[in-house]
């Protein structure tokens, strides 16, 4: 690990008041290019609350997030958005009434460059445009394995198929850092294993990758780095080694159930 | 194949419209006829707002007046002619429809709902108290002049049919490509999941802000033929229940469907137009036909297709 980068995010003293909940509290957090970080701890220790600071859809109390050193505390989801920092939700929200593939063309409003004047003519660049989209889409849902199902009603897909739908969606957003808010949720174990080989195939093509998420298969088999908090406070971090060996993580994640042998085996 | 098909029929519906009824038809259904077209097009900007990017505006009447009301003053006080004066009420509504909802779209629905109520109580408590010594109190603006073209006066009923026979036209054209431009699928986005989209990089509050002002540039244009048709405006075109009926015509009808809007408008405008003996009975038809269809088919009549691309 060389430290001496400027790390592509950084949370430094972040804390957030929810009336007198103290729902993170001093979190300091860095994060380098390339790496897959995983965020974990046990329910209600504020690990979400953290996506929802990072991707602006809340503001912290206390505290500076830098982009690539630059403030982005503040700034309202669709400027972070810009920023190429993408995310899932925790509970699946895709557009309902609306087809897998207009779903993922959401994710390319960004990369969309006609104006409305030019939509509601319908000029001959636009028509173009449209077509490329449909295109960049097609090929996005081939390498997630969802050609098949483009055109069926998103929310209507089986719960893991549609997690896919919402990864590809985000993924047409050409994300540079992308946030994953408990992506195996739901997911059966083949599904789960399927996951863990999406997540290091994007990592490969150089996205950042943060993740929370229960399932210790994958954030033991996928992580380069992981923090543990707390009640809002980070309790530990390092290498999935040090942190599947720390005994304060085993006592606050675990509880003092020693019967779960999941994490030693 | 089936959405090609229901816009040829559509084209079908208006080029036979457009043919045959300023041939065929007495003055009374071509002045029916013409009605209709005008509150068509005010019906397909209120769904723009309400039925595409979900905003509960109850208050769309404003900006028909507010295209009716220039139009009457720029011809009446400045001699404009009606045609010139179209463009400038689009501008104008859009202008206003920008303004008044740029501090209310963050407001969830029912409080931009009472908002925009707000609005329309005020615009017609301005144009009533004849604000600016422009707008002519009660009474309203009489005498303005029937459109011309390349200096002629269209003063017959059929040309004027045609004219506004034609803008419906236009807007159904828009409203078609619409569809199928991000600034239809970003609404939709709006409407479903907010922050889904936000979170995608959609500036909501600039989209939210373009609906209004989309919507009330193409009731503008309604507006300026609904003063030419009627050759004066006064306030009571523009109250709160005209507004409500307009609501009510989007989510009767079927909300961000055409033929869906296109019929809320022949059950709201025509029909009364019609059976005009019937009068008093005509609103417990309408008000209970409204509860009924809630109840029983709370998508509206014709709904939007399911049309998956």
């Amino acid at each position: 690990m060389n430290d001496n980068s400027t790390p592509l995010l950084q949370l430094d003293s972040v804390g957030i008041n929810f009336g007198g909940l103290r729902a993170v509290d001093d979190l300091n957090l860095s994060i380098k290019k390339g790496d897959v970080v995983g965020l974990i701890g046990p329910n209600g220790a504020g690990k979400t609350t953290v996506f929802n600071l990072i991707t602006g859809v809340y503001k912290p109390t206390d505290g500076v997030i830098r982009w690539k050193g630059e403030p982005i505390s503040g700034l309202p989801p669709y400027r972070i958005a810009q920023r190429r920092i993408l995310r899932t939700f925790q509970t699946i929200r895709l557009f309902s009434g609306m087809s897998v593939l207009e779903n993922v063309l959401a994710g390319q409003h960004m990369e969309t460059h006609q104006t409305w004047l030019s939509g509601l003519l319908s000029l001959p660049k636009q028509r173009r445009e449209e077509k490329a989209l449909r295109k960049s889409c097609m090929e996005i849902l081939e390498q997630l394995d969802l050609a098949s199902i483009a055109h069926e009603e998103a929310t209507s897909l089986p719960y893991g198929i549609q997690r896919r739908v919402e990864m590809a969606r985000t993924l047409a957003a050409k994300p540079e850092l992308l946030i994953l808010d408990e992506p195996a949720a739901g997911l059966n174990d083949s599904e789960s294993v399927e996951l863990n080989k999406t997540i290091l195939g994007i990592r490969d093509q150089g996205v950042t990758v943060i993740l929370v998420e229960h399932d210790m298969n994958v954030v033991m088999n996928v992580t380069d780095h992981i923090c543990v908090i707390n009640f809002g406070r980070k309790i530990a971090e390092g290498g999935p080694e040090d942190i599947r060996n720390n005994p304060q993580v085993i006592e606050a994640y675990l509880g003092s159930d020693d019967d779960d042998d999941e994490e030693a085996a | 194949m089936k959405k090609l098909t229901s816009t040829w029929a559509g084209l079908l519906l208006w080029v036979l419209g457009l043919l045959l009824v300023p041939l065929f038809a007495d003055n009374n259904w071509i002045f029916i006829m013409s009605y209709f077209a005008i509150y068509a097009v005010v019906s397909l900007s209120q769904d723009v707002v309400l039925g595409r990017a979900g905003m509960y505006d109850m208050g769309h009447a404003v900006y028909f007046g507010i295209g009716a009301y220039t139009t009457a003053i720029l011809n009446t006080q400045y001699g404009v002619p009606i045609l010139w004066t179209l463009p400038i009420a689009v501008v104008v509504s859009a202008l206003f429809g920008a303004l008044l909802s740029a501090p209310i779209v963050k407001l969830r629905g029912d409080y931009l709902l009472v908002a925009t109520i707000g609005f329309n109580e005020i615009f017609h408590m301005a144009l009533v108290n004849d604000v600016g010594g422009i707008t002519g109190g009660p009474d309203g603006i009489y005498g303005i002049e029937a459109p011309s073209l390349f200096g002629h006066q269209i003063m017959s009923q059929g040309g004027i049919f045609v004219l506004n026979w034609i803008l419906l036209g236009i807007v159904l054209l828009l409203m078609n490509n619409l569809e199928n431009s991000r600034l239809g699928r970003v609404f939709r986005y709006l409407k479903e999941d907010e922050l889904a989209a936000t979170t995608l990089g959609v500036n909501a509050r600039y989209y939210k802000i373009l609906a209004f002002a989309l919507g009330a540039g193409i009731a503008g244009a309604a507006g300026t033929l609904f003063t030419s048709l009627l050759q004066s405006v006064s306030p009571g075109a523009f109250v709160f229940t005209e507004s409500v009926t307009l609501f009510a015509i989007v989510i009767v009808g079927g909300q961000a469907s055409i033929p869906g809007v296109l019929l809320g408008a022949v059950l709201m405008f025509v029909v009364p137009q019609v059976f005009r003996d019937l009068a008093e009975y005509r609103y417990f038809v309408f008000g209970l036909a409204m509860i009924v269809i809630m109840v029983l088919r709370p998508q509206g009549i014709l709904p939007r297709r399911r049309r998956l691309e």
